[in-house]
């Protein structure tokens, strides 16, 4: 997919190429917020990730300006304020991700990665499939092949997320802050057991593991 | 040229003001003393001699000048201190007991001729002396003038003696004055070089330094004891920066100094062509990862403590406490813990969502790390009969002793049997932090008591303040 980085911090900026490219995507970069803001209007992008504070126009004032324009491109905001204002007012200009500085690559791709696959399942869907997996979101209900899987309402939650991310890498904090809906710091993987758990759901007793665990970033649901 | 240490100093700037004062105070009322004492004194006299000329001049008028004459000889014989004289228009001398007026002649004055003289005398000793004396010279109708005199000199003498006194006191005054006044300044010097010798030491860095105290219960006093209680408070929170200081330091040093061996072991091994870089550098991470988690508690709680809550909102803590519970339960019983929840409805509260889940999470995720398996973890949020909420963990681990307990809450301290579980330290600091943004405090207590070998346990408690005007809880 193709993806505007718009980032001051030059090497910052070189590594974040670096890796969105080396996992498959064109980048572009604008060094500032009035270049990003030239850029996305050339259109054609899947996702903008852009830096909170920028010389001339900073992220917000750019991707306010963005949004007044139609653009509705999934934004990931990227910032070394890591408050809960701070998020509240980057996600009020028009941001749809918020990722604290520094992170972990993994967690800026599976994150963009996610952003980008929101936007292509828009329309409103009932049933879920990935592989011989299948979710029906109005019966509440999960089948893997003929076999029925006795789900708690959480478990639920975190597979229809894992579903709808299949084949992408899905981190920790992404299933804390999207599944759970909180952004604090949990201590210990207590994320890891209720993966653990559901895992042995719908895991245990098919000879193929669909739920996998990503070294270094987190779990990955395949087909 | 500077003047003297002492005249620049406060208090005997005070004293010689003072003093003034009080000098001029004196004078006054001395001087009143004088003059009223004066006056009262002539004109007591001054009323014995009209008194006796009314009653010789009544003696004239109705007897005539003989009788006069006669009653003037009758008073001579008499004796007593006036002095009489009666002349005829010539100021011939007619009688009386002295020879000539010794008012200088003059015109005669309708109602009589008032005026000062001296009268010569010798003293007991011989010697002469000059006395004050009043006297009057009264027309009488035949044309002769009577003249009556008194000598005022004892009065004059008083009034000498008096003055005298008076330059007395005034001295004394002067004396006691300047006197109180240096052991006034002397004592106040004294406290006030005590305290301003614990100031040029603070100045200097030493914090150690306290002022002397007297318990007196003057301003100065309790100047000192403000100012001592300001270095007691300095003092801790220098020593808890100069704490905090080391135990960064410290806790940053241990991750630091383990991810450099990793990656020293990692390049001797690849060296060796033992293995890949991958697993150290992967390990390398997870410290730095690590480092992080510590730098970021600590910042958030620096910005607790300083700002307080960010953001509050009213929300129910009921439903959070359920998310914890649901999120925390399944690592409660991986670890073969018991975890248990009981969650009373409609909690509401302000405050900070994120901090507050962090809280609870910090103390959920202590008691399950320190509770060994078999045991119980009990977590429970209800409203207390005072109407604030309270978020309680029970375990059944080892506990903490009570002496520890104030301790465990302050940043970077860990007990010792506490430290070969992973942790900064830092949890139960930043429970505390967002208790006290939230108004609110963090109360430790022991468990259960002994539980199949096990104990005393410890209880945790968040307690916060209920959202105004929920604390009757019927909503």
């Amino acid at each position: 997919m193709r993806i505007l980085v718009v980032e001051d911090d030059a090497e910052a900026a070189t590594a974040m190429v670096r890796g969105l490219s080396e996992a498959g995507h064109e980048v572009t970069h604008a060094v500032d917020g009035a270049f990003g803001l030239l850029e996305s209007q050339k259109g054609g992008y899947d996702v903008y990730v852009v830096d909170r504070m920028m010389p001339r126009l900073d992220g917000v004032g750019m991707v306010e300006t963005v949004r007044k324009g139609g653009d509705q491109t999934p934004v990931l905001f990227l910032s070394a304020l890591g408050e809960v204002e701070d998020r509240v007012t980057g996600l009020k200009a028009g941001a749809d991700d918020y990722l604290v500085k520094p992170y972990a690559f993994a967690e800026l791709i599976a994150r963009v990665e996610a952003l980008a696959r929101r936007r292509e399942t828009g329309g409103v869907q009932t049933v879920l499939k990935v592989g011989d997996l299948e979710m029906n979101l109005i019966a509440r209900t999960v089948h893997r092949g003929a076999t029925e899987i006795d789900l708690q309402p959480r478990e639920f939650q975190l597979l229809e997320f894992l579903m709808r991310h299949a084949g992408q890498s899905v981190t920790r904090t992404m299933l804390l802050e999207k599944v759970w809906e909180y952004h604090f710091d949990p201590q210990t993987n207590v994320i890891d057991v209720h993966i653990s758990r559901l895992r042995s759901k719908i895991d245990k007793g098919f000879d193929r593991a669909m739920l996998q665990t990503v070294r270094g970033a987190g779990y990955r649901l395949e087909a | 040229m500077k003047l003297p240490s002492l005249f620049r100093r406060t208090p005997f700037r005070l004293t010689l003001l003072f003093l003034a004062l009080f000098v001029a105070t004196a004078s006054a009322v001395l001087a009143y003393v004088y003059v009223a004492s004066a006056s009262e004194a002539r004109a007591r006299a001054e009323a014995g001699v009209r008194a006796e000329v009314e009653a010789l001049t009544a003696v004239y008028r109705t007897r005539g000048v003989d009788a006069l004459n006669q009653a003037l000889v009758d008073r001579t014989l008499r004796g007593g201190s006036y002095l009489y004289l009666l002349m005829d228009k010539d100021r011939k001398t007619i009688t009386g007991n002295i020879s000539t007026s010794p008012l200088e002649p003059g015109a005669a004055v309708q109602g009589g001729r008032w005026d000062d003289f001296r009268l010569t005398d010798t003293d007991e000793a011989g010697k002469v002396r000059k006395r004050q004396a009043i006297g009057v010279e009264m027309p009488l109708a035949g044309g002769e003038q009577l003249f009556v005199g008194e000598d005022i000199g004892d009065i004059e003498a008083y009034l000498a003696r008096l003055t005298q006194a008076l330059w007395g006191a005034m001295i004394m005054v002067l004396i006691l004055g300047i006197g109180g006044g240096l052991v006034i300044s002397r004592r106040v010097e004294k406290s006030m070089s005590g305290l301003n010798r614990v100031v040029m030491a603070v100045q200097e860095g030493d914090l150690k330094v306290r002022a002397p105290v007297t318990h007196s219960g003057d301003e100065l006093d309790e100047l000192g004891q403000g100012l001592n209680t300001m270095l007691d408070r300095l003092e801790a929170s220098m020593a808890s920066i100069r704490h905090a200081g080391d135990a960064i330091a410290h806790d940053l040093r241990s991750p630091l100094t383990r991810m450099r061996a990793k990656l020293e072991v990692a390049l001797m091994d690849a060296d060796a062509g033992k293995v890949s870089g991958v697993d150290a550098l992967g390990i390398a991470l997870d410290e730095a990862d690590l480092l992080l988690k510590t730098f970021n508690t600590v910042l958030a709680i620096a910005r607790l403590q300083a700002g307080g809550a960010p953001d509050p909102k009213v929300f129910d803590a009921a439903e959070l406490a359920t998310d914890m519970a649901e999120l925390y339960e399944p690592s409660g019983e991986d670890k073969g813990l018991e975890f248990s929840s009981e969650i009373e409805k409609g909690l509401m509260i302000e405050g900070n969502q994120p901090f507050l889940a962090q809280a609870l999470a910090n103390i959920i995720d202590n008691a399950i790390k320190y509770t060994p398996s078999g045991g119980a973890v009990k977590f429970r949020a209800r409203r207390r009969s005072s109407g604030e909420i309270e978020f309680s963990v029970t375990d059944t681990g080892p506990g903490v002793p009570d002496e520890d307990r104030e301790r465990v809450l302050q940043r970077f301290v860990r007990l010792d049997n506490s430290r070969t579980e992973a942790g900064s330290g830092l949890g139960l600091s930043l429970v505390t932090a967002v208790a006290e943004a939230h108004g609110g405090r963090v109360q430790l207590d022991e468990g259960p008591g002994a539980y199949g070998g096990q104990g005393p346990g410890l209880r945790v408690a968040l307690i916060l303040p209920p959202a105004s005007g929920t604390a009757s809880g019927t909503n």
